[in-house]
């Protein structure tokens, strides 16, 4: 990820900097918040991160995104299922760690196709407001942002159903475990019934 | 007024502000339901679904409390019943035709009824299910909800344009313009969700008697 940042800066495309700056601070949230480079992000979860940039990247850089009809939509669906996943992480720990809130796999399920296509349709109308504001030519034609739609709901529709099996079969505590985010839960509920104990 | 917390007393007759209140719900229920009659003879899919959808959550209280007081209250019906109503309405139509800003105000409209869909979602998958969600994650269930439904009716006006070579979907702006709308519907109901329940006095809440479970905060996972 910072090798795609430094390339940018070297090649003048300078849209690609900040997206690599916020995978790699993404992916490097947990070590800084803990001050331990031993902890990381789930293998999974890393992987998928920098594929969804690399991809970008490289089609960008190798003009797939031109040449190649599908390259859009495929980046579309590893984005689309990268921001599912992380929804997912943070439901499930939502789920785990607050008493108020409970939520069965189906509605997990759920849950990740809405957000997915939620995000999805957000996007499209953040390239309509640039379209709109500063002249760019992000969205070609209805074709292009239904198809766009498609792939998103696609994307969340393969990670729901993957999660769906991940929770099933994974051993529960492995978000947990990784993550490390035992003592983080009791933060949050220390917060949260000082907030109940205001009211 | 104190034996109107318990549903299961059929004393309804002695409190006319409840009977009122639910008479209206009814009626605007009727609306739904014909609507969706009508749009089913017409074969109108996606407003048959959505007719469908709607009506299960105003029938599932009634059904499962066996209390037809139980119903709805009569805003959040109205509010279900107001797109499809609009969408079926001849005058709607011209309007639609003549008025630059009538097909935004039937996108807004939609946004409010689709925001309603999703509160209701959060409090009877509470009352049915499961499911336990605190204010916070509801408001956000219903503002998301808001959006996914809209993309994904827009996804199916499309491939209905598509396989019956209608033309729902004019342009690429019609589609952001709706979106755009519905993310203003869905921002604005799911603060005023967030609040709805509060809000209301104590007294009209026990009288409804249906959605008094979500206020439930000592909720503990058993």
């Amino acid at each position: 990820m910072l090798a795609v940042a430094v390339a940018g800066m070297i090649s003048g495309n300078f849209t690609w900097v900040p997206a690599a700056l916020i995978a790699l601070f993404m992916s490097a949230t947990p070590s800084i918040l803990r001050r331990d480079l031993k902890i990381l992000l789930p293998l999974e979860l890393n992987f998928m991160i920098v594929l969804a940039l690399f991809l970008h990247v490289v089609g960008g850089f190798s003009g797939f995104y031109d040449r190649i009809a599908w390259w859009d939509h495929l980046t579309h669906v590893t984005s689309a299922s990268l921001i599912a996943v992380l929804g997912l992480v943070v439901v499930v720990s939502l789920d785990k760690y607050t008493d108020r809130i409970e939520l069965p796999r189906a509605f997990l399920a759920l849950f990740i196709v809405m957000f997915t296509m939620a995000v999805g349709v957000f996007w499209e109308l953040m390239e309509y407001a640039c379209d709109q504001l500063t002249g760019s030519f992000l969205q070609y034609s209805l074709d292009d942002t239904m198809v766009d739609l498609f792939f998103d709901a696609f994307g969340g529709l393969i990670v729901a159903a993957a999660g769906d099996y991940y929770i099933k079969h994974a051993s529960e505590e492995r978000f947990a475990d990784v993550l490390d985010v035992g003592e983080t839960s009791e933060r949050i509920r220390e917060i949260i019934s000082k907030n109940r104990g205001r009211k | 007024m104190e034996s109107g917390r318990t549903p299961e007393t059929k004393v309804s007759q002695r409190f006319p502000q409840r009977v009122f209140e639910a008479q209206l719900s009814w009626i605007s229920s009727m609306v739904l339901f014909f609507a969706t009659v009508y749009v089913f003879l017409e074969l109108d899919v996606l407003w048959v679904i959505f007719g469908i959808s709607a009506l299960s959550l105003y029938v599932l209280p009634i059904v499962t409390l066996r209390d037809p007081f139980a119903a709805l209250p009569w805003e959040v019906t109205l509010l279900l019943a107001m797109p499809i109503f609009l969408h079926i309405s001849e005058g709607s139509r011209i309007l639609s035709g003549d008025t630059g800003w009538w097909n935004s105000l039937e996108s807004l409209v939609f946004a409010l009824s689709l925001s309603t869909i999703g509160f209701l979602l959060t409090i009877e998958l509470e009352m049915f299910t499961r499911v336990r969600m605190n204010r916070i994650f509801s408001a956000f269930f219903v503002v998301m909800f808001t959006l996914a439904a809209s993309g994904f009716w827009m996804l199916g006006e499309y491939l209905g344009d598509a396989i019956f070579g209608t033309n729902n979907l004019p342009s690429n702006e019609f589609v952001m313009t709706h979106l755009l709308w519905s993310m203003v519907g869905g921002v604005l109901m799911g603060i005023l969700y967030a609040s709805y329940l509060k809000a209301m006095s104590e007294k009209r809440r026990s009288l409804l008697g249906l959605i008094s479970v979500w206020e439930v905060t000592s909720w503990k996972r058993s």
